[in-house]
């Protein structure tokens, strides 16, 4: 280990790119591994969540697009599995032997997508969330071996961005049935989107992603980020949203207590029972939600199968 | 059943150089070359290949992905002298 601590967190900030594990201290590599772990997990979740929706695609074509989203989300989660595996941790471990709720993807991805519109919202706002996220990594990581990984999934994480877009903007006009079945999308993913950011800066008191440049916006930054691009969006369709631009602030502002809880099985966000804490935020977290042990369950199912096959 | 890592090498164009794009783990070279032209197909390139990494041999380096087969004082001087 060539550097301390001190001295690597220095170096990041002045533009080092680290290159190889040899280089990191265990303090860049913890978080390192964290960034990557939630990466991996969660373009891994995302594929059977929408897999299994798009059962629910209204034709051929729309298939092919739907289909087109689960294999880039796989290949995107192969490629931070790879980068944890050149780090010596191993991808087999991390993909077969934990158990669901030691994944450590957003409780967004333990969700049923239910229909069209669920899906396409989840490609409007969850996608747009891990654009906004990984676009800042990819800007400002100090890992040069993500920092090249990223230019394919970014570039794949806006062709899904624009399908949602363009489908949530088809299903608003077409108004009737399909815009009320999409404003109940909006409405469970919305809020679900915004806590996906996690705990607001002046709860964070302390950063390793930050300390070792592995990303360059705070959460409270890239909530904003998202709510700029994704309020505008839903006003445009005439989507009622519980956020509004706020002038003196020069900020979007939430018009719902924040944290608050969630009843999963409504699919339903609790605005009239106040604010929880962030405690029990983590809480729910971690108890997972109704698709955990499904969504992993079907990722892993036929792994001993063809093993004992071809042994 | 065991895997290998092969990193992918991509141009779009005639005049541009290989460039590493990626990676994927195959049982062997034949579906280390679907996996690769199915996975990276992000764009219409003109030249793709995949390589074994175990079969990449680092020159001056002998730390990364890579260094599995470096030995020798060069390398050892050269990540010294970074």
């Amino acid at each position: 280990m060539p550097f301390t601590e001190e001295e690597l967190k220095a170096r990041v900030q002045k533009g080092y790119i680290v290159e190889s594990p040899e280089e990191m201290t265990d303090g860049y590599r913890k978080a390192l591994a964290i960034q990557l772990t939630v990466q991996a997990d969660t373009e891994l979740m995302s594929a059977p969540s929408y897999w299994m929706a798009a059962r629910h695609a209204p034709s051929a074509n729309t298939q092919v697009s739907a289909h087109a989203i689960i294999q880039d989300e796989l290949a995107h989660a192969n490629i931070a599995y790879r980068l944890l595996e050149d780090m010596g941790i191993s991808k087999q471990k991390l993909v077969y032997e934990r158990e669901p709720h030691e994944f450590k993807h957003p409780y967004g991805f333990d969700q049923p997508l239910d229909n069209w519109a669920d899906l396409v919202v989840a490609n409007g706002f969850f996608d747009r969330a891990g654009i906004c996220l990984l676009s800042d990594v990819h800007r400002n990581t100090s890992y040069g071996p993500l920092k090249r990984a990223l230019v394919k999934v970014d570039m794949e994480e806006t062709f899904h961005l624009r399908h949602g877009e363009v489908w949530m903007r088809r299903l608003a006009r077409a108004g009737g049935a399909a815009k009320e079945i999409l404003q109940r999308s909006v409405d469970w993913m919305f809020p679900m989107t915004v806590e996906w950011f996690g705990l607001p800066d002046d709860r964070k008191r302390h950063s390793g992603q930050l300390e070792y440049k592995l990303k360059g916006l705070t959460n409270d930054q890239l909530r904003q980020l998202w709510m700029s691009s994704t309020v505008p969006l839903c006003e445009r369709l005439g989507l009622d949203v519980p956020a509004h631009f706020d002038e003196a602030s020069q900020s979007y502002v939430l018009d719902y207590p924040f944290p608050c809880q969630y009843d999963a099985s409504e699919k339903r966000w609790l605005f009239e029972e106040g604010r929880i804490t962030w405690g029990q935020v983590f809480q729910r977290w971690k108890g997972r939600g109704p698709m955990n042990e499904i969504y992993v369950e079907s990722i892993r199912r036929s792994r001993g199968q063809v093993s004992s096959w071809l042994n | 059943m065991e895997e290998a890592v092969y990193d992918v090498f991509a141009r779009k164009q005639r005049s541009e150089p290989l460039r590493h794009i990626g990676y994927v783990d195959a049982t062997d070279d034949a579906l280390a070359r679907v996996y690769a032209w199915k996975t990276y197909d992000e764009e219409n390139w003109f030249e793709m290949c995949v390589v074994r990494r175990s079969h990449i041999i680092p020159v001056n380096r002998i730390d990364g992905p890579y260094a599995a087969r470096a030995t020798g004082r060069l390398g050892r001087h050269a990540v010294e002298g970074r």
